[in-house]
């Protein structure tokens, strides 16, 4: 990864010879700075000034020691270099970074003492971008990232993308300096009584370590809980003086082993109980939701979906890939199955499938880590719902002993019994991809593109990459799902979780950042409303840091689903259609998402309302991203 | 303001909707025994720009939810669904009269539709084709 950009590797010039240079190339520089975008992407060299570099003489007679500072002192062992040094043993690869004084002991410390490796600072133009990018990386990497905030002000900020972590159950772990005793008009502000209480609600513990000595056990503790399901972002605030201040002399700092604890299964008398009653079931269905924390909860539900040859339904937002999209069983058998039992794993709202299973006197379990913890003020848990087999318990955790208690409860012609359910929903599955496909096919020509056609375009190009969306699905309703192949569990990143917008651009980056390390091409379908929150300073960050992301933006110049709703409002009052577009559209003007990009760094095309435009267009962006640069792509889009 | 009991419970939101939908005709009962006669070009206006149609069902009428080109509705039931709707996702717009209506059933008659064969399209044939493929798997 890059560490400075270009501009930031220029050799240090003579400050005078400069200025005398800079005047006679300022022409130049001037008619670069003012140049055609398009031209500047085709590679024209950029104008520099003609200067001299110095020489180390040069260098020696200019150079006039500073000043001291009355006051200053000189820190030998400043206690942020310890607190990197646990951060190292935390294993971070990454910090999301927005500069701010409340923690400059830290970035500090992180540059320096630390190398800037493990964690590597990862520039942000928002804490928002930045919480964000580490939700969409832990999810792609397995493992949390580091996001640095500033006090109040950088946190509050960020609060958005650790609210959505939280929904969506994935650890980022933050750190958010306070200047625990302000001293001026400008820091007092950043500083609070109760710095934690400002995201509490959606965090899974925060923390302020008072003393050195304490900080170790409390980040080892902030850590294993937000990776302990069900998981969670968690939180440390560091007080600036305490990171500023120096290690005291003979101070003993070890720093303790991380201790993961290991995840709770499921009771086993409930285990047992589940596996008889969907061993002996004649139309079972299962139904994940967030049940893939990592890749052998994608390889166990395979095993458990093909041992019973059931159905996998993961539902509209589903919001991780917990089962290959092509597959057989992938669906919810048909409108003429009806399931007698039905499994919910990791799914925190059981009430339609309690409804289902109601109408056919069938049977309802769920396997959900929620059962243990569950926050106190946002609603996001789901809805109490009296199922008749509910086991608190980590759904990934607890499948190999289901597993195994199926097979070993199995009636002997299980076998024969279970391939005539997989060929009937089978066949039922394939009646709805050839209707899929045929509904695909209208509007193919249209201009704006259809958002099939887009898909399709899409998938054509990478097929024979290892690709990884790395974008919600919500705005493309299921064609994502229909038209690639998600057949690894790194094909689909998931929503936000949270369902607010301003999620997908970011985390798309931190998605592609994880990727990266695997040479996987990552790609992302974010809406236009989505890209107008914090999507375009987070594309700069993959400039900056060279995060290889394909960005198309789904510019239906309108946030649609909300013209619906007050559309279905106005109706009901009798007040007409006429002016529901007010509040809701993105145009006149219209932005220009490929323009912006530009000014971003990034190789960018658009607006594409042709869709023969398409496919050479995506051409062309792949063609950057293969070598290792974001692109993105500005599609103009039927609405739906 | 001192009004009877009867008068008060109708005035209740949900209640007062039942009465006036029972005592005020509606504009399919206004237009009751004429079947109008659409203006397409109307209709493209009243689609696009007054009721804004598009944000559900596409600028073309074909790529959204519900596709609504090829119209196969007769016009007196394209009628009573869009002013009676039972469906959630679909409003119901009593409100919208029969000749408006027309109109904009004219104009989606009018749509060619633009939905080559599967089997013309190399790209979705490639699709269906490896999808079959992935399922047939073990």
């Amino acid at each position: 990864m890059a560490k400075r950009s270009e501009s930031d590797a220029t050799p240090s010039v003579d400050r005078r010879k400069f200025l005398t240079g800079a005047a006679a190339g300022a022409a130049g520089a001037a008619s670069a700075l003012v140049g055609n975008t398009s031209e500047a992407q085709q590679g024209a060299p950029i104008a520099r000034p003609a200067v001299a570099r110095p020489t180390e003489a040069d260098a020696r007679k200019d150079f006039v020691p500073p000043e001291p500072r009355v006051g200053a002192s000189f820190i030998e062992h400043p206690a942020s270099d310890h607190m990197v040094d646990v951060l190292k043993a935390l294993d971070f690869d990454f910090v999301a970074v927005n500069p701010g004084s409340a923690f400059e002991g830290l970035h500090e410390s992180i540059i320096n003492h630390g190398g800037n490796r493990k964690p590597e600072i990862l520039t942000v133009l928002h804490e928002e971008a930045g919480a964000a990018i580490a939700h969409g990386y832990a999810k792609a990497a397995g493992k949390p990232m580091m996001t640095l905030m500033h006090g109040t002000v950088g946190l509050l900020h960020a609060s958005m993308g650790l609210f959505h972590a939280w929904c969506d159950r994935v650890p980022v772990f933050g750190v958010v300096g306070t200047p625990r005793n302000p001293t001026s008009v400008i820091n007092r502000p950043h500083s609070a009584q109760d710095m934690g209480s400002l995201v509490r609600d959606f965090m899974k513990m925060d923390d302020e370590p008072t003393r050195l000595d304490v900080f170790a056990g409390i980040a080892m503790r902030a850590y294993t809980i937000g990776r302990t399901p069900p998981m969670g972002p968690t939180l440390l605030v560091v007080d600036s003086e305490l990171q500023e201040a120096a290690i005291p002399n003979g101070m003993s700092l070890p720093i303790p082993k991380l201790t993961q604890p290991a995840i709770p299964q499921g009771e086993t008398g409930a285990v047992r109980e589940a596996a008889k009653w969907l061993a002996s079931a004649e139309r079972p269905l299962i139904r994940p939701g967030k049940l893939a924390r990592t890749p052998a909860g994608w390889d166990l539900l395979l095993e458990l979906a093909e041992l019973l040859q059931s159905p996998v339904d993961v539902g509209t937002y589903g919001s991780w890939q917990d089962f290959p999209s092509w597959h057989a069983l992938y669906g919810s058998g048909g409108p003429d199955y009806k399931p007698d039992v039905i499994l919910g794993l990791e799914l925190n709202d059981m009430v339609p499938s309690l409804r289902q299973t109601r109408a056919t006197s069938g049977k309802t379990i769920s396997i959900c880590a929620e059962y243990l913890s569950q926050g106190h003020n946002i609603h996001d848990y789901g809805n109490y719902t009296d199922i008749d087999l509910a086991i608190a318990a980590d759904a990934e955790a607890t499948l190999p002993s289901l597993i195994e208690e199926i097979r070993r409860q199995s009636p002997r012609d299980a076998a024969r019994t279970r391939a005539a359910r997989r060929a009937k929903v089978a066949e039922a599955h394939k009646a709805i991809r050839e209707r899929e496909m045929d509904d695909a096919r209208y509007g193919w020509n249209s201009s704006p593109v259809s958002v099939p056609r887009m898909i399709a375009e899409l998938g054509r190009q990478i097929q024979n990459d290892d690709w990884a969306i790395v974008s919600g699905h919500q705005f493309t309703g299921q064609w994502q799902r229909r038209l690639l192949n998600h057949d690894k569990h790194y094909r689909y990143n998931g929503d936000s979780g949270g369902f607010g917008i301003g999620y997908d651009t970011p985390a798309s980056v931190g998605g592609a950042l994880a990727h990266k390390a695997h040479g996987r091409l990552a790609v992302a379908i974010v809406g236009d409303g989505d890209f107008n929150f914090v999507g375009a300073g987070a594309l700069w960050t993959a400039a900056h840091h060279k995060i290889p992301l394909l960005v198309i933006v789904h510019n239906n110049r309108a946030y649609h689903a909300e013209v619906m709703l007050v559309q279905r409002t106005a109706a009901r009052r009798g007040r007409g259609n006429d002016k529901v577009d007010i509040g809701n559209v993105i145009r006149d003007p219209a932005p220009d998402y490929a323009k912006i990009a530009q000014g971003y760094g990034v190789y960018a095309e658009g607006p594409i309302s042709d869709p023969n435009a398409l496919a050479p267009a995506l051409e062309r962006a792949l063609a950057r991203v293969r070598a290792g640069e974001p692109a993105l792509l500005d599609v103009v889009s039927q609405p739906r | 303001m001192n009004l009877p009991k009867l008068a008060r419970a109708a005035l209740a939101p949900s209640v007062a909707l039942g009465l006036l939908v029972a005592v005020v005709p509606s504009p399919a009962q206004q237009n009751a025994g004429s079947t109008p006669v659409g203006n397409a070009e109307r209709g493209r206006q009243l689609f696009s720009d007054t009721y804004n149609c598009y944000a559900c069902h596409g600028f073309d009428a074909q790529t959204g939810e519900r596709r609504l080109v090829p119209m196969n509705y007769p016009l007196e039931g394209f009628i009573t669904f869009v002013q009676n709707s039972p469906l959630p996702q679909m409003p119901a717009m009593p409100d919208a009269s029969a000749q408006t209506l027309a109109d904009i059933w004219a104009y989606l008659k009018t749509i060619p539709v633009d939905a080559p064969p599967v089997n013309d399209l190399p790209l979705l044939r490639d699709v269906l084709t490896r999808r079959n493929q992935a399922a047939a798997a073990k």
